[in-house]
């Protein structure tokens, strides 16, 4: 191609123009996820500007976490000002804090009119608190919920199973009669796919038979007997029990689940808050007959839920810092987090929104979503988390493919685990 | 200086520019790398080899380097087979042959990832059309990707079945400067079909042959787009190549030790081109 000269010329004049103009400091706002929710940031953010005369560039970012995150290790780890206010997901909070990435907010806090008690305090100090300081605020949270056909458990005079054991009984039973129309049906979906989702999976079982990520002292501790109970638990659901579908461990995602559920494909479901809205949806074809919950729980232990959600935190690097503390303050505010939970149907990071009449009208349920906030649990902070958890991810699929045994699964990721926990503390 | 050699310099010049800023520069800038710890939550410190260390003792390092080397074994034998078998046929003379070659490499003009996911939507479980046709004729679906073997040949299928065309055309090519009067002579002289395949047709084409090895086996080494798509490295990693695993590392934020698995896909990869070029016997081949 042959660029004439002029148009040359023209092109490094605009440059020049446009890196001139730029006078004042331009916050920059970086955030992803589905288009309809980016769009609606951007409306969002132009209210910002015209109360205030702040002026935002909202950086789009991607649908998928993975590359949302790494559109902002890049600048970050290049020390760039923009972005200067971005949202992340809880796993990412240790790394970015640890890489000293985030401006911890204590000052701005106390200046501020925002009320740290209004949000859900095991929240803020499982994943907000680094080195004693505050460096991100939750902007709305997630954790697992059990979802289950009303109409199907009182077609067979059964109710909600609190347990596993019961759990797996009522699947069965059902199960068997539905298979005479829909030899499609299947009683319990959840995710199993090599992915961050089955790592979530796998904590609320391991805690729900009272084990876990980390020991006492914050150790990865993976290799002991409730692990691996809990893994057997799920190995056998799909292989022994076979109220789980074979695909569980090769496809099952959470919108894979979903849809398995919606078409009416399963008595129960395992998934995020969203898929209760899509549940209801007048197009779906379970829409009225959807019950949500806790997850049950074995005999001895008690349900869990992994945490999830988005945090909004402050670069460092940020060149304005007072305009980014203004944005981040206008996002978590009472009104533009009712606008949130309202329009996109996200579960608010403040806690007080959970006793908002419309809110309360809007999601009915929302107490047990409340609840199950106050009771999350988050994964662990480690700056190298998604190393540990990718390797976790890894074996535990292996073990709910058949290739290896739960305590072997375990036992090797913990060794592996080990190696990574040593190469990053020398 | 004689004008031969300033010339050939001349004319030379531009590639090896070319070469050393686009290749040369980036491998040994990863070489470097793999020399560092380079995370973002500790200071950036130089290790030496202890990432190779370490990654001989990454037990997934060593399923990934299980798997890079068995599967161009498998599909890139099974693609010079069949690719040798189309190569032969479309060299006939037969009515609409120009659309039989062009409908041949339909498969190659598809972009792998789309191949790919194409190949995915038949292999799933739930809704794939494998595991319809199944159930229409009566047999229970299989989960295709859900043992370590099912998923390894799924992948294979998927790349015999997009590679094998570009195969063919390159022997094709070779078929095609094959002197048709040795055929007569020999036939003349009474020599059998498999005779004259084996003793005029392949050692005539070897250089060909090498070259399609030689492209196919890189490839195949440095194969990523497919399993992303179709396995995601899964069940359990045991479908991980090298390249996957590398990557999954820069995706982590650890550039060091992705960057060491980098090297050591580069030095396998280099090995084979070697082999490859000395079994090829360019050198006499060309002049």
């Amino acid at each position: 191609m042959k660029i004439s000269r002029d148009t040359y010329i023209l092109f490094v004049a605009a440059l020049l123009v446009i890196s001139c103009s730029k006078e004042q400091p331009v916050l920059t706002f970086a955030v992803g996820g589905a288009p309809n929710e980016v769009d609606y940031w951007e409306r969002l953010i132009d209210k910002f500007e015209k109360s205030t005369g702040i002026r935002v560039d909202v950086m789009r970012q991607p649908t998928d976490t993975d590359q949302r995150r790494q559109g902002l290790v890049i600048p970050l780890k290049a020390k760039q000002k923009d972005p200067d206010v971005f949202l992340m997901d809880v796993i990412w909070v240790g790394q970015f804090a640890a890489s000293d990435w985030l401006l911890p907010i204590d000052s701005c806090l106390e200046k501020s009119d925002v009320d740290i008690n209004t949000f859900f305090r095991s929240i803020i100090q499982q994943v907000d608190v680094f080195e004693e300081s505050i460096v991100a605020l939750p902007v709305y949270n997630d954790c697992g919920m059990f979802y289950y056909r009303k109409d199907l458990l009182q077609k067979y005079g059964l109710s909600a199973p609190q347990t596993w054991y019961e759990l797996v009984s009522v699947a069965e039973k059902i199960q068997e009669k539905e298979r005479n129309k829909n030899p499609q049906f299947y009683g319990f979906v959840w995710q199993g796919a090599q992915y961050e989702g089955l790592l979530c999976t796998f904590l609320e079982f391991a805690h729900s038979y009272g084990g876990g990520l980390l020991d006492e002292n914050g150790k990865v501790h993976l290799h002991r007997r409730e692990n691996i109970e809990a893994l057997q638990f799920m190995h056998d659901l799909i292989h022994k029990y076979e109220i789980s579908p074979p695909n569980t461990f090769t496809e099952m995602k959470e919108e894979e689940v979903r849809l398995f559920f919606e078409n009416g494909n399963a008595l129960f479901e395992r998934n995020w808050p969203y898929a209760w809205g899509l549940h209801e949806r007048d197009d779906s074809p379970v829409k009225g007959n959807v019950g949500i919950m806790m997850l049950p729980k074995s005999s001895t232990g008690k349900a869990a839920a992994t945490l999830g959600g988005w945090h909004i935190g402050i670069s460092r690097y940020s060149d304005d810092i007072n305009n980014a503390w203004r944005l981040a303050e206008f996002i978590v505010s009472y009104a533009v987090q009712k606008e949130l939970t309202l329009v996109l149907g996200w579960n608010p990071g403040r806690s007080d929104l959970y006793d908002d009449q419309e809110i309360r009208e809007r999601i009915p349920h929302i107490d047990v979503l409340k609840d199950a906030f106050n009771n999350a649990v988050a994964r662990p902070n480690l700056p190298y988390y998604t190393q540990v958890s990718e390797t976790i991810q890894r074996y535990l699929n292996a073990a709910l493919s058949g290739n290896l045994t739960p305590a072997q699964a375990l036992e090797e990721s913990q060794t592996e685990i080990e190696k990574i926990v040593k190469a990053y503390h020398e | 200086m004689n004008r031969a050699l300033k010339e050939a310099v001349l004319f030379t010049l531009p590639l090896v520019l070319f070469i050393s800023l686009f290749i040369l520069v980036p491998v040994l800038a990863t070489f470097w790398n793999s020399l560092w710890q380079d995370v973002s939550f500790i200071p950036r410190r130089f290790l030496g080899f202890e990432n190779f260390l370490r990654l001989f003792s990454d037990r997934q390092f060593w399923q990934a380097t299980t798997f890079t080397i068995l599967f161009p074994m498998v599909s890139v034998t099974l693609e010079m087979i069949i690719g040798m078998i189309i190569a032969l046929v479309l060299n006939e003379r037969f009515r609409y042959r120009g659309i039989v070659r062009g409908i041949a490499l339909i498969p190659w003009a598809i972009p792998s990832v789309i191949g790919a996911r194409i190949w995915q939507l038949i292999y799933r479980y739930d809704y794939g059309v494998a595991n319809y046709v199944l159930t229409k004729i009566g047999l229970a679906p299989v989960n295709w990707l859900g043992s370590p073997l099912g998923a390894f040949l799924s992948l294979v299928f998927a790349d015999v079945w997009r590679t094998t065309p570009f195969v063919a055309i390159i022997l094709l090519a070779g078929l095609q400067i094959v002197p048709q009067e040795l055929y007569r002579q020999a036939q003349v002289d009474g020599a059998h079909l498999h005779q004259r395949f084996l003793k005029i047709t392949l050692p005539l084409i070897k250089p060909v042959v090498i070259v399609a090895l030689l492209f196919r086996t890189i490839d195949a080494i440095r194969v990523f787009d497919i399993i992303y798509v179709i396995t995601g490295g899964g069940p359990g990693g045991f479908t991980t190549s090298l390249s996957l695993h590398g990557y999954k590392y820069f995706l982590l934020g650890d550039f060091g030790y992705g960057s060491s698995v980098s090297v050591i896909l580069f030095v396998i990869a280099f090995l084979v081109a070697l082999l490859y070029i000395k079994m090829g016997k360019f050198r006499e081949a060309l002049l």
